[in-house]
């Protein structure tokens, strides 16, 4: 019996690829226009109404895919970059390497990650840029920890000794048979830690230290919708609906891949 | 332990770099854009903050270690008795949310049934918790129950003094929306534990015994099952702290959470320096008395330092 995770995860993944891509084809208004029909309720015009500059909220929810994408994406890249090379050694070779690196990867796990991230976002500034580096250097213990743990595992495999047996480099051994071994654990942790990042990112967005205005971005959208909820609760809700459908679908889709 | 007191090092280490390194002298801030750099420097000889940053931070922590925290930049109020003015409300939060989520997580569980339309339901749910961001929950029921049905008072707080139903009422939302993601995990992790258990001769002699299936998923199979969630709590105190700064905010609660939010708009650093470290301390604390409770619940285990 397939999961259902399997079948739900990649379709609203897709979903919100297509529309990231689409974002100039399918959005009705610009994402920026602000005018003078504030507030307004759904309408033909504006399906989910506009928001307290008058800019349509479903073309700012359509863009908003965009920033939420490449911030979970980049910042799950640069959290890989990093913690997949420095678990593999650990994991691998072992000695010193891995005492230092587990007594690290300890000490940034006790860490709460979203506070970690509000402190060092306030440090360096919440441009896009900025926001990918800190949430990729906020993520990779748990990756380095999976990865070491695996390593670990293959390490003691008969095959990998045959490879040692024939004279086989470290490095080789690694590339050709420690990683491909590793590379499903891996691919499941990536589509779980790109929801972690939007997750995250949002959640930063929403406590004002997100992307600085105008760009479209669905954290801040909730949050500046918050103050309108009585008069057009989409201004808050259809963002909000946005973060939750994506980072459900990277999630349900990572949690059911392993 | 032995984590604990790099971690808290580090991390103020890096706030204190944060605020004077980056954003510049607190002085200057304090002053506002037209201050003099005479004042500037003046203020900044007064409170010290012309030295060396390594200075700085060795006199903070030695009269943090006091217990004293220094004087806001915004309030001039004690941050020790802000602190203390806060952490009431969010020690309340997170034990209402912890309780909620892990009692209904193994209730729920543990409730016997065959039927995989349910299972497959309360799996949903579990993802659900997890993956909605507290901020949309905490918005969906401001939505409905405040500004729709005006069942509850949109946010705030109400101490115990006001009389226990308001007290309850202001609370309820926010017990909610920091449990949600509590109760997935937990589930989550319970599940899995109690679906091994069922598993073990011990189940079946009690079925085998003609004990009801109620009796022996409650009484059998789910105290043998319980342990990982008890872990699980300890391990998952960093995303509550987390949860309870964004809940906080959502619901305007007078917490540690929003102490910390607000320290950090106003660039205050002395208020954003003692709950940064508190909330670290308080994390690494929790994940010991989880190891604790661990070692006290389970007689198979004994405590090896």
């Amino acid at each position: 019996m397939i999961r259902p995770g399997l079948i739900i995860g990649p379709l609203a993944i897709a979903t919100t690829m297509i529309v990231a891509i689409l974002a100039p084809e399918i959005s009705p208004h610009s994402p920026y226009r602000s005018s003078v029909d504030m507030l307004a309720l759904p309408s033909p015009a504006h399906l989910l109404g506009t928001d307290d500059l008058g800019r349509d909220i479903a073309s700012r929810v359509i863009y908003g895919a965009r920033t939420s994408l490449t911030i979970g994406f980049g910042a799950t890249i640069v959290a890989m970059a990093i913690g997949i090379p420095l678990g593999l050694t650990a994991g691998y070779i072992r000695g010193r390497v891995d005492t230092v690196l587990v007594a690290l990867i300890d000490l940034f796990i006790a860490l709460p990650g979203l506070v970690l991230a509000l402190i060092i976002t306030v440090m360096v500034g919440p441009t896009l840029r900025n926001l990918v580096l800190v949430l990729g250097f906020v993520m990779w213990p748990p990756i380095a920890r999976l990865v070491r743990g695996q390593a670990l595992a293959v390490r003691e495999t008969v095959f990998v000794e045959a490879a040692r047996a024939i004279g086989g480099s470290r490095a080789w051994i690694i590339r050709r048979h420690v990683w491909p071994n590793i590379l499903p654990v891996v691919a499941s942790q990536f589509a779980v830690s790109v929801s972690f990042a939007i997750f995250t990112s949002a959640s930063l967005s929403f406590l004002g230290l997100g992307i600085p205005a105008p760009t479209a971005d669905w954290g801040g959208m909730v949050r500046s919708g918050y103050d309108y909820l009585a008069i057009n609760p989409l201004m808050s809700l259809a963002p909000g609906a946005a973060v939750t459908f994506t980072v459900m679908g990277f999630y349900v889709f990572g949690a059911s891949f392993k | 332990m032995c984590v604990m007191v790099p971690t808290a090092l580090l991390v103020t280490a890096l706030l204190f770099c944060s605020v004077n390194g980056l954003l510049g002298s607190p002085a200057a801030m304090m002053l506002g854009q037209d201050a003099s750099p005479q004042t500037i420097a003046e203020l900044d000889a007064e409170y010290g903050f012309d030295q060396p940053l390594a200075v700085q931070y060795m006199r903070w922590l030695g009269e943090a270690l006091r217990g004293d925290l220094g004087r806001s930049y915004t309030t001039r109020q004690s941050v020790a008795q802000a602190v203390g003015n806060s952490l009431p409300v969010t020690i309340e939060l997170a034990v209402w949310s912890i309780l909620l989520a892990t009692s209904l997580a193994i209730v729920l569980n543990t409730i016997p049934t065959a039927r995989l339309l349910i299972t497959r339901t309360t799996a949903a749910v579990n993802v659900v918790g997890i993956t909605v961001p507290n901020f949309m929950l905490g918005i969906s029921l401001i939505f409905l129950f405040s500004v729709e049905l005006q069942w509850l008072p949109t946010t705030g707080w109400a101490p115990w003094s006001d009389g226990v139903i308001t007290h309850l009422r202001h609370i309820i939302m926010p017990v909610l929306t920091l449990s949600s993601y509590y109760f997935g995990v937990f589930s989550i992790v319970y599940r899995a534990e109690l679906h091994a258990v069922t598993r073990q001769m011990f189940i079946r002699v009690a079925q085998a015994k003609g004990l009801g299936e109620w009796r022996v998923a409650f009484r059998h199979a789910m105290p043998n099952a319980i342990l990982p969630v008890i872990t699980f709590v300890g391990i998952s105190a960093g995303q509550l702290a987390g949860g309870a700064v964004v809940t906080e905010t959502i619901f305007s609660m007078p917490g540690i959470g929003r102490l910390f939010v607000r320290s950090i708009e106003t660039h205050d650093f002395p208020t954003m320096l003692a709950v940064g470290m508190l909330i670290v301390v308080s994390v690494v604390l929790m994940n010991l008395l989880a190891d604790i409770a661990y070692t006290i619940a389970n007689p198979q285990i004994r405590f090896d330092p």
